[in-house]
């Protein structure tokens, strides 16, 4: 992926191999693959004889191009017409690029878009947003707190916006500092836990309610998923209810986007928006002057924020995305992308073909 | 027919549980099965319970209707809630598809190899990282709470008054179940009540989640249970001996709370060590009685030794999921179609390999072999299969 140097997630060899032992013909990869997560080529090679190594472009030239994040405009043009891509398209919060792809007559599998028929999506990595952001939060803490190892302090209070599938996660991995093994360490010394407090949207415009809240919180969460990203869940005036040590952790990394019409901003007013080059911003960095000025920054806390918190853990995510893809390429190896999800087609093919870009166009226009 | 199949037939046959158990498989999975190329017998009144009629299974030209002595007596049985006082009518050799629960139920193991039966449980079929695949944790959760909210508006009729504070929830426990019941207490167990609530100004619902680091911790759960309008209990406790809210911390609780039980735990005096519930002394329900206010005769029932001075009305149920029971099985059934499709792709559980596809390795996860081997006390193989092994090379049965 030709993204930030933070990122460095490849396919494990894994699922190389799974492709080879399905029937692709050949599988090629592009010179260094592997190479961020300190995995030598020879180990892709060695997974499966019909893998080669190739330029980038030559990787784009394929039936298929498999990649997690998408590739930019300009490459997605290079593709042939009547291949494969299989990336995280977000088809719906991105309408040029979907345009694009269908116009190029490519058959975009968007990661994201494949849900089994109960809606439920097959590749996610929600589990990793919410432990790799958690972690990060509380070892800010950990770093910040004078009395965090000690058994008299009182239990942490974490406020976590938002009940869904991050914010679920995101309760399970707080309650345990986002670290088992430091919560281990912890308990065997009988210092106090975790008390995790879930608001949601029928609370959360309650401005008196959420004062109080506020006031009692060490680490607040945004684990929303809003009907109107045009408004804030907490403005930016709330914050200053925070303790000046508590830590906002900003996992719906939902963009600031002031020339869209409606505006997107981030459900926590104010925090910036970082990347796996940069994630954690204490109240004095740089980065909050250099929001929009449109956008409102006076109160500050430490905060993080990442686009891609599953990258955090490179090796994790990519295990976890190969193993929920196994039985996908699979079947993208093995029926070409028109003959997916017909009659006599199975729940896999048919979730496949969901998540295909003209499928998906002819979806949205029904 | 199809050539996977292999002559596979499948018994799909009804539960007999208690009478509120209304759940069965919907004719869509048995549709699947038999298009899939196998004959599929289906007991009569099948799905009765959700308002299905025996001309709704007999879409397909495979499927027949059967007695419950021909369902069971296929190749392969799926029966949801294990059929207890039925194994003996599935033939030797032949598979049982239910939710087993090996790791709990040593004598059921037992009685499963002695009858040469190929078990695999749907309870223990998980991916490679240990997720279950064939789960309906968030029905527990969502029905669970939503009759907590419905004993809580009997008990607190300010529930729904504009005037009153938050509704404070305190969720024991943060995982699986834990983590639906914080999304299902958020909105009051019944989305279309938190949608007529919000849109009248009422304010929401608080959640508090506390994990194993402070439920161990006595004074902080004193004090927070006094606050508590729902305790929900989610937990999966290390020792099952010790409870974590002794009966007499019960009279901490408001009046009006109302304690909401989603792990069900039994009470095992005899066991060794006893097990007890999480918390002390409330009753037990099942499909047919999951409510239970403080007069409720049911708690005079519970075994001697249990103290159960201190009351507050409870919900509780053995099988939270049954309680919507058609949503339950649209459920389960879209996460059945793809491990049947692979179990019959490979021509039964015999030719299912641990290092397969990914379907076929959940659910070689899920088999009674698998289990065995675990638990570190494999067996040989069932009888027919030896005899297979003798003369087959591959060891696909199909």
């Amino acid at each position: 992926m030709h993204k930030e140097p933070g990122e460095r997630r490849d396919f494990l060899p894994e699922m190389i191999g799974h492709l080879g032992r399905v029937g692709a013909r050949e599988v090629v990869l592009e010179e260094g693959y592997g190479s961020g997560l300190g995995i030598p080529i020879d180990a892709y090679l060695r997974a499966t004889s019909r893998a080669r190594v190739a330029s980038y472009d030559e990787c784009l030239d394929q039936d298929v191009v498999v990649v997690v994040r998408c590739p930019e405009q300009d490459e997605l043009r290079r593709l042939r017409r009547g291949a494969v891509l299989v990336s995280m398209l977000h088809f719906g919060t991105r309408p040029g690029r979907t345009a694009l792809l269908a116009s190029l007559g490519v058959r975009a599998v968007s990661l994201d878009a494949i849900a089994d028929g109960s809606g439920r999506r097959l590749v996610e990595n929600l589990e990793a947003v919410a432990w790799n952001g958690v972690r990060a939060a509380f070892q800010e803490i950990q770093r910040r707190h004078p009395h965090f190892d000690h058994p008299s302090r009182r239990p942490l209070h974490v406020t976590c916006l938002g009940s869904g599938g991050v914010g679920g996660w995101a309760v399970f991995a707080a309650t345990r500092y986002g670290d088992p093994q430091l919560r281990d360490a912890l308990v065997a010394v009988n210092v106090p836990g975790v008390e995790v407090t879930v608001v949601d949207f029928d609370l959360t415009w309650n401005e008196e309610y959420m004062l109080g809240r506020l006031e009692r919180t060490d680490l607040l969460i945004d684990a929303t998923r809003r009907s109107d990203p045009s408004r804030p869940v907490v403005p930016n005036a709330w914050l200053s209810a925070l303790p000046d040590d508590a830590v906002i952790l900003d996992l719906a990394c939902d963009p600031y986007d002031l020339s869209a019409t409606p505006p997107v901003v981030k459900g926590i007013e104010g925090v910036p928006h970082g990347s796996l080059d940069r994630f954690v911003f204490p109240a004095d960095d740089e980065a909050w002057n250099h929001l929009d000025p449109r956008i409102e920054t006076t109160n500050r806390r430490l905060a993080l924020s990442c686009y891609s918190w599953p990258g955090l853990d490179p090796v994790g995510s990519m295990r976890t995305y190969g193993e929920q893809l196994e039985p996908l390429l699979a079947i993208v190896v093995e029926k070409p992308a028109g003959e997916w999800g017909g009659a006599s087609g199975s729940q896999l093919e048919h979730a496949l073909d969901r998540a295909e870009v003209s499928t998906w166009m002819r979806a949205q226009a029904a | 027919m199809d050539a996977r199949a292999g002559g596979m037939t499948f018994g799909f046959p009804r539960m007999h549980k208690e009478a509120a158990e209304r759940r069965d498989f919907l004719p869509s999975l048995i549709r699947l099965v038999a298009d899939l190329g196998c004959e599929v017998y289906v007991e009569s009144g099948i799905g009765s319970g959700m308002g299905y009629t025996d001309g709704d299974y007999l879409s397909a030209p495979d499927v027949h209707l059967a007695d419950e002595v021909q369902a069971y007596a296929q190749d392969v049985v799926v029966v949801l809630r294990a059929p207890i006082g039925k194994f003996d009518m599935i033939r030797r050799g032949g598979t049982l598809v239910s939710m087993l629960h090996f790791p709990t139920r040593p004598a059921r193991v037992r009685h499963l190899e002695d009858s040469g039966i190929d078990a695999i449980g749907l309870d223990t079929i998980e991916d490679d990282e240990g997720r279950r695949l064939v789960v309906n944790s968030k029905s527990v959760a969502w029905n669970g709470l939503e009759a907590a909210f419905v004993m809580l508006e009997r008990k607190w009729p300010v529930l729904t008054s504009r005037e009153r504070r938050p509704v404070r929830v305190t969720v024991m426990g943060a995982g699986e179940i834990g983590r639906h019941a914080v999304e299902a207490a958020t909105k009051y167990g019944d989305r279309e009540r938190a949608e007529l609530l919000m849109r009248y100004g009422v304010p929401g619902v608080e959640v508090v989640t506390i994990g194993r680091n402070l439920t161990s911790d006595a004074q902080y759960l004193k004090r927070h249970l006094s606050e508590t309008d729902v305790l929900v209990d989610a937990t999966q406790r290390h020792d099952p001996a010790v409870p974590l809210v002794p009966n007499d911390w019960l009279e901490l609780l408001p009046r009006h709370a109302v304690i909401c039980d989603l792990v069900v735990d039994p009470y095992l005096l005899d066991a060794d060590p006893p097990t007890v519930r999480g918390i002390e002394g409330i009753p037990q329900g099942n499909l047919d009685r999951y409510m239970f206010d403080v007069d409720d005769p049911a708690w005079d029932l519970l075994p001697r030794g249990i103290p159960t001075r201190s009351r507050r009305p409870v919900v509780s149920c053995y099988s939270w999921p049954g309680v919507h029971p058609r949503r339950c099985m649209e459920l389960y059934c879209k996460q059945l179609a793809p491990l049947l499709e692979t179990l019959i792709e490979r021509g039964g559980l015999r030719g299912v390999r641990p290092d397969g596809s990914y379907h076929e390795r959940a659910l070689y996860r899920g088999s009674l072999r698998a289990f065995r081997r675990a638990d570190g006390s494999e067996l040989p193989p069932p009888p027919e299969a030896r005899l297979d092994l003798v003369g087959a090379s591959s060891g696909d049965t199909g």
